[in-house]
């Protein structure tokens, strides 16, 4: 993780912020974490009243500030851009709620216990907002996982080099002092699942299971060995870090795709040791959905960016992949989503090596919860839901996160998880 | 090191080739010290103030603390110090190694006595070693030793006594060191006046406390558990600095030169002094936070100030905005103005409207669409506050505009 910045940075920094009278910065937070606020209240030296404001309305606080695309939120709007560079709200963010760990200071408390039970589905950032909000409030809030460690995308894929699993262990360790508990390797996935919650007497349940499909290429001659999709290799990287850089000494690897988690599988390859990282991208740079932090950070990292470039089929030796075969584009006319669409260029035709090739070409939610009846899911695989992020009319069922909204941000699952807990309030009367 | 020929002057008879000194403090406390800073450029020193050593000087442990403002460090500094705990022999005998070896920069001997026979045996041993000039430190708010320092300045008498016995013994200038902590400055200038003196020195150090710890209840600095009032120096005195040498130069029947102090660290800071009627200019503070350094841009700057406005020496700055220091009842009130906005520069941060409505004549209002204050002329107080906090500051995207013939605003009352 980056270095934190000392008190005296953090005051330097809180001091180039122009206390807006309408804070913009205010609006761009999905999580409503009240940026203008805690940073006057820094400003102001009012350091636990910052944490305070920061944990009570972002239980994720901490995380969203390490891990936060905030130049397209927050700071997007940032007033002193006018003058110069917007607040590095990120990092003030951080300063504050690691000053209250380390002084011991936790803002947040549990309820008065009202009896009352519910069940969440996933222990990723809208599980875990949910699961905090109804504990504030009395509720006993018990997080089903299917992995065998709770923090969802967070624990799981964001490389430990963006975001240390003791920083999160950490913020965790805030949540559960709420009295949240998880009950780990436990699937919630079929109806029965469901009804056998109900019986358990848990009268609402929060679905928050994320978005975990990779898109594979689709490609002919798709070999068993040497291609994997991003996840997979992401989550092998954080498990065994120790026999990926075996794996990887002296290999080169292809990432194909622009997006955040093309950024962080290509740095991670890299920082793992291998000789050369390719990112093979088909639109130009500036078209690559990646925030400008991860390009950046992949370019730090000596990560080799081949834009303009598609991938048209596999080379193998026996089940082995050996390579790509990959055409130049050019940008042709707009597509449907107004970005301009790649025209493979006649000729170009040509071959990269690769002894790895790591699909990053998007994300979607599991379709293995759709069994649950009423439920409804779009072609995405997305689950739909109402106001109050309610996922089924004639049931308790409530569902947030990239499960509804489909790969998205950690801050916009914290808003999930908090609108369905106050729904839930809402529904169960306390 | 860079000469100056604007710069040179003459103070109380005493050639200077460059008005800025060191200040009598632990900046000059050596003559080993004093030597580098005579090489960085400073044009003389008042030397850690000499006692006779008759009385053991200790400085209590630590002897200052900061005043921080947000993340500015050392606006103000703190301080419990006395006069030098060194042997009255080992001054005297840096003063003299600094006169063979700096010829050309004046030593001033700054000294304390706690009896008049004191106060003559330092003038007398410091003119032997061939200080320049002596200033008599009337002044230290913090003397460990009683009815020492500040103490009297406050039993005015004495400033008298003691000046005129140093004049016996010594035909060297002679400075008094004036405290900014008594009622009207000037009149310990007077009884110094009365005994001799030849200029003044002003200011030392205000009377303060800087800060209490709120896990001690301990006023800072903490000495052992304990704190007192006691010296504040640095930029956030130099408006009282300021204040004080303009009221001793205005002082049309003392007619003395007068030396300030008091928060210098730029040259911009250093051509308010001069313009005020300091004659000469000395700085502690400035040093302790940035190192003896801080003369070069001072020197430089000051020489451009001249040089820009086709001045040829100081005797051409110095005290030339005492005309326009008047007491407020000789203002113009008839003339009044308003804020005025470049709106094409805001940035749309809205301080404005904030400090408008909770400190000023409430003229300003908010356009949520466009993130723009909007101006309602005919409520403006002309108070300026809006330009204090706005951020556009260089140049400022707020300035002060006089309306010829503009009406009294006085808000009604509120129903
Ligand atoms: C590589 C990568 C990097 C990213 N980087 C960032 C970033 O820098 N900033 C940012 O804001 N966002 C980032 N994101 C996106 C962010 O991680 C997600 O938007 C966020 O984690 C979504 O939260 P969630 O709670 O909806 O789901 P998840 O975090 O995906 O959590 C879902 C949890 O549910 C569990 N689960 C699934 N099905 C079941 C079931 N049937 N029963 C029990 N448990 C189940 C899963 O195991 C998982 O633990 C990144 C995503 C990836 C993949
Ligand atoms: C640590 C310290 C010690 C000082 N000691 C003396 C002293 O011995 N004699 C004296 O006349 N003034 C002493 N002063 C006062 C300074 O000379 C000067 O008048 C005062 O600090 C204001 O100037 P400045 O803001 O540039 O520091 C001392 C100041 C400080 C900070």
């Amino acid at each position: 993780m980056k270095p934190a910045l000392t008190m005296n940075q953090a005051m330097a920094e809180a001091a180039r912020c122009l206390l807006c009278h309408d804070a913009p910065c205010a609006a761009g937070c999905p999580a409503s974490t009240a940026p203008d606020v805690f940073i006057r209240k820094l400003r102001f030296r009012n350091l636990k009243g910052a944490a305070k404001v920061i944990k009570e309305r972002n239980v994720m606080g901490g995380v969203c500030a390490v891990v936060c695309p905030t130049c397209s939120l927050c700071a997007a709007g940032c007033t002193a851009a006018g003058l110069d560079e917007p607040i590095d709200i990120g990092a003030l963010q951080r300063f504050i709620v690691e000053h209250a760990w380390e002084m011991g200071f936790s803002p947040l408390s549990a309820g008065k216990p009202n009896g009352l039970k519910v069940a969440i589905v996933g222990s990723g950032p809208a599980g875990l907002s949910c699961a905090a909000e109804l504990a504030r409030a009395g509720y006993q809030a018990m997080v089903f996982e299917r992995l065998s460690a709770p923090g969802g995308m967070l624990r799981h894929a964001i490389p430990d080099h963006r975001l240390s699993p003791a920083f999160l262990e950490r913020e965790l360790e805030d949540i559960r002092a709420l009295g949240v508990r998880f009950r780990l390797e436990t699937a919630i996935r079929t109806q029965q699942d469901l009804d056998s919650l109900r019986e358990q007497g848990f009268g609402a349940v929060f679905l928050a299971t994320g978005a975990w499909r990779c898109a594979t290429l689709d490609l002919p001659g798709r070999p068993r060995e040497g291609v994997t999709d991003a996840l997979t290799f992401l989550m092998g990287a954080k498990e065994r870090p120790k026999e990926l850089r075996h794996e990887l000494a002296g290999k080169d690897v292809l990432v194909v795709g622009g997006g955040d988690t093309a950024m962080d599988a290509a740095v991670t390859a890299s920082l793992a040791g291998a000789r050369d990282v390719f990112i093979l991208y088909r639109r130009s740079f500036a078209q690559m959905p990646g925030s400008p932090e991860e390009k950046t950070l992949a370019m730090d990292a000596g990560v080799h960016f081949m834009i303009l470039t598609q991938p048209v089929g596999f080379e193998t030796r026996g089940d082995r992949v050996t390579g790509l075969r990959v055409v130049r584009t050019r940008l042709g006319e707009p597509d449907s989503g107004g970005r301009r669409r790649p025209l493979p260029i006649s000729g170009t035709e040509h071959s990269l090596p690769a002894d790895l090739v790591v699909e990053a070409i998007g994300l979607s939610p599991d379709t293995s919860i759709r069994e649950i009846r009423s439920l409804r899911t779009d072609e995405a695989g997305r689950i739909q839901v109402t106001a109050g992020q309610r996922a089924a009319a004639d049931l308790p069922v409530f569902a947030g996160g990239d499960a509804v909204r489909g790969a998205s941000v950690v801050a916009k699952a914290v808003c999930d998880g908090k609108a369905a807990a106050a729904a839930i309030r809402k529904e169960l009367g306390r | 090191m860079t000469r100056y020929d604007r710069l040179q002057t003459t103070f109380c008879g005493v050639k200077f080739e460059n008005p800025v000194m060191l200040s009598s403090s632990p900046v000059s406390n050596t003559g080993e010290m004093v030597g580098r800073a005579f090489d960085a450029g400073f044009g003389g020193v008042v030397f850690k103030t000499i006692g006779v050593g008759r009385e053991k000087i200790v400085h209590p442990g630590p002897r200052m603390a900061g005043y921080d403002y947000h993340s500015d460090r050392l606006v103000g500094l703190q301080n419990v110090e006395q006069i030098s705990d060194r042997p009255m022999a080992d001054n005297m005998a840096d003063l003299s190694y600094l006169k063979k070896n700096w010829p050309e920069k004046v030593v001033v001997s700054s000294i304390m006595g706690f009896t008049k026979d004191e106060w003559r045996d330092l003038a007398k041993a410091s003119e032997d070693v061939g200080a320049d000039m002596l200033e008599l430190n009337f002044s230290c708010p913090h003397m460990t030793v009683e009815g020492s320092g500040m103490k009297v300045s406050h039993a005015q008498a004495l400033v008298g006594e003691f000046t005129a016995e140093v004049k016996k013994v010594t035909g060297l200038p002679v400075l008094a060191k004036l405290t900014p902590n008594i009622t009207d400055i000037t009149e310990t200038a007077r009884y110094a006046a009365e005994g001799g003196a030849d200029g003044l020195t002003a200011i030392n150090t205000v009377m303060a406390i800087s800060g209490v710890g709120l896990d001690d209840y301990t006023p800072r600095p903490n000495v052992a558990g304990k704190g007192a009032m006691s010296g504040y120096s640095g930029p956030a005195v130099k408006p009282i600095g300021l204040r004080c040498v303009a009221q001793l130069a205005q002082a049309d029947s003392l007619g003395l030169p007068v030396s300030g102090c008091g928060g210098i660290e730029t040259w911009i800071d250093a051509a308010e002094y001069l313009l005020l009627g300091a004659g000469t200019l000395q700085i502690t503070t400035g040093v302790i936070h940035y190192g003896y350094r801080i003369v070069e841009d001072i020197l430089e700057g000051l020489d451009f100030f001249l040089a820009e406005r086709g001045l040829h020496g100081l005797d051409q700055v110095v005290g030339k905005a005492l005309p326009n220091l008047v007491p407020t009842d000789q203002f113009d009130l008839s003339s009044q103005g308003v804020a005025d906005y470049d709106l094409d520069r805001c940035v749309g941060c809205g301080q404005c409207h904030i400090v408008c409505q909770d400190a000023g004549g409430q003229c300003l209002t908010w356009d949520d669409a466009d993130r723009r204050p909007v101006m309602h002329e005919e409520r403006c107080l002309g108070c300026m506050i809006c330009s204090f906090v706005c951020p556009v500051a260089t140049p400022p995207m707020i300035t002060y505009r006089v309306v010829p013939g503009k009406p009294e605003i006085l808000p009604p009352p509120s129903v």
